[in-house]
């Protein structure tokens, strides 16, 4: 185990590095990140065997991704925002057809208007793609995240998109811990797959399904899905027994265990959170944080297990559900929770939006602003 | 925990400061965070950056309102950087040719004489951000093998070495005032 102080984005490079992926594509500019540039010098420097395939855009830079996967190669790409949403299409595409391209993004607000600081609209918009996701609260955790994500998708087939949050976490410098490559090796051998696409040897793949098959192919993605609950808990495990590096499997649980009112959010705020739930524990609230690290397949039986009966539980959204009451996060918590029978309150409150500042004390005001204390 | 806000202009290197100073800091079994303040860069503007040395896991990732320290490049910041919060027992360390008066507790260290004496320069702007690097170390008590260690990682033989000598004037300037 070596120690390593750097960005958010060249932490990414490296779980890239350490994961051994053989094909990188990316849009290289705004509204990407310093990652795809640490990625092109490393692959300079020889330090990783890896082909790196700079295109025009982000919606290319999928496709490439999704070409280099059905040939076998471990694949990666990394992207941001605007780009996110201008790789849509292929997103759909990477999942419909079961490639297990790890993604890392970094969260910003979306135009319009301009932004370039954080919110969780962008990837929270590609929520319906079929992408699994993971959402990071440390840079620790960005490095572990991308090696468990790349074991999962391996194993079940799909997508999966890592992601941390825009300069909070990209552009901060803290130390990571990188485990010895043997270690990594062990966790996430080289898995050769099921069927590969022979670039030799052309044939079709994915061409127009009728009604009779379409839905079945549909069908499994979605059951599949909800299968990767049990890898993502196998994976953060496994990778907790050899590494010692362990951040919650669904969720990070945070003073909980006596808890009758819960703090709900994701990203880096809810690792600050922890320290506003100290605050409000010092005041006599019995209050736990229960932070969602995988957003998709949303975790709703585990949640459900946290929360004792009649429990209260404040929702913390760093995005829109617009047209909708709240956030996404309480709209999805609310769906989660729907058949209890017990009387469980649910309060929102979206903030932290387009960069906004979220400091433990701001947040526990809040929260007890939410609980009417 | 320990909080220091830098503060200075777009292109003075107050990013790589930050991280020089995180990555001495961690020599001393410190937790460190550098974080940035987040715009659209453009060399001039004011810019800053937090800087965080702990003993326990730093779990904040918001920005510096009140820091024990503020590191402050340029005089003309001064006023501005104070403005934008300071612990009340707080500490100021300037780059500045002589002592300022300030509310608080000061000290300061000529790091644009020394970069520029010392042929540190390019088209004409002097690097201060490694004249301060020493010289904020050395106000930080942090020993010089941290300080060259970090320097050594950062740059290639040559440079390191010539980082290193105008580094250790500015930390023995600081240290030299007891």
């Amino acid at each position: 185990m070596k120690t390593i102080l750097d960005t958010g984005c060249h932490i990414v490079a490296q779980a890239a590095k350490s994961a051994k992926v053989d094909f990188v594509s990316a849009y290289p500019i705004t509204p990407q990140t310093s990652v795809v540039e640490e990625i092109a010098s490393m692959v300079q420097r020889g330090e990783i065997d890896c082909r790196f395939l700079p295109v025009e855009g982000e919606h290319s830079a999928m496709a490439a991704c999704v070409a280099a996967a059905a040939t076998g190669a471990r694949t990666f790409t990394a992207t941001s925002s605007q780009g996110l949403l201008y790789m849509h299409e292929v997103l759909h595409m990477a999942s419909g057809c079961r490639f297990p391209i790890v993604m890392a993004n970094v969260n910003r607000g979306v135009f319009a208007p301009w932004t370039i600081w954080v919110d969780h609209q962008d990837s929270l918009s590609q929520r319906d793609t079929g992408w699994l996701q993971y959402y990071c609260a440390s840079l620790q955790e960005v490095f572990d995240t991308i090696i468990q994500a790349y074991k999962v998708a391996e194993q079940i087939k799909i997508p999966i998109m890592v992601n941390l949050d825009g300069f909070v976490l990209s552009h901060c410098v803290m130390a990571v811990q990188i485990p010895d490559q043997e270690i990594i090796d062990r966790f996430l051998p080289t898995v050769e797959p099921a069927w590969r696409f022979d670039p030799q040897n052309p044939t079709s793949y994915v061409s127009v399904t009728g009604p009779d098959l379409y839905e079945g192919f549909r069908t499994s993605l979605h059951q599949d899905q909800l299968k990767a609950l049990d890898l993502m808990v196998q994976a953060a495990r496994e990778y907790q027994e050899l590494t010692g590096l362990y951040h919650g499997d669904l969720l990070d649980l945070y003073r909980c265990d006596d808890a009758n009112t819960f703090v709900f959010a994701m990203g880096s705020m809810a690792e600050e959170l922890k320290l506003s739930v100290d605050i409000l524990r010092e005041e006599g609230i019995k209050i736990g944080l229960i932070r969602l690290r995988v957003f998709r397949p949303f975790p709703k039986e585990a949640i459900s297990k946290v929360l004792p009966e009649d429990a209260t539980v404040v929702v913390l959204d760093r995005n829109f559900a617009f047209g909708h009451e709240g956030g996404i996060l309480f709209s999805e918590l609310k769906d989660a929770l729907f058949t209890r029978r017990d009387n469980v309150r649910l309060l929102n409150q979206i903030m932290g939006i387009g960069g906004i500042d979220l400091t433990y004390q701001y947040m526990a005001e809040q929260v007890k602003n939410l609980l009417g204390l | 925990m320990l909080e220091i806000r830098i503060h200075g202009y777009g292109g003075e290197g107050i990013v790589t400061l930050a991280e020089l100073l995180a990555a001495a800091a961690i020599q001393t079994g410190k937790k460190v965070q550098a974080l940035p303040s987040f715009g659209v860069e453009r060399r001039g503007a004011p810019v800053k950056s937090c800087l965080r040395i702990s003993d326990q896991d730093i779990w904040i990732h918001s920005a510096s309102y009140e820091p024990d320290i503020l590191l402050v490049l340029n005089n003309k910041l001064l006023d501005s950087a104070t403005a934008q919060g300071i612990k009340k027992n707080g500490r100021i360390f300037l780059n500045s040719p002589h002592p300022v008066e300030t509310a608080f507790s000061s000290e300061y260290i000529d790091a644009t004489s020394i970069a520029i004496e010392e042929g540190l320069m390019a088209s004409g702007v002097p690097f201060i951000n490694v004249p301060l690097f020493g010289a904020f170390a050395a106000y930080l008590d942090i020993p010089f093998f941290c300080v060259e260690k970090a320097i050594a990682d950062k740059w290639p033989a040559m440079v390191a070495i010539r980082n290193t000598r105008v580094a250790k004037i500015a930390y023995d300037t600081v240290r030299g005032r007891g």
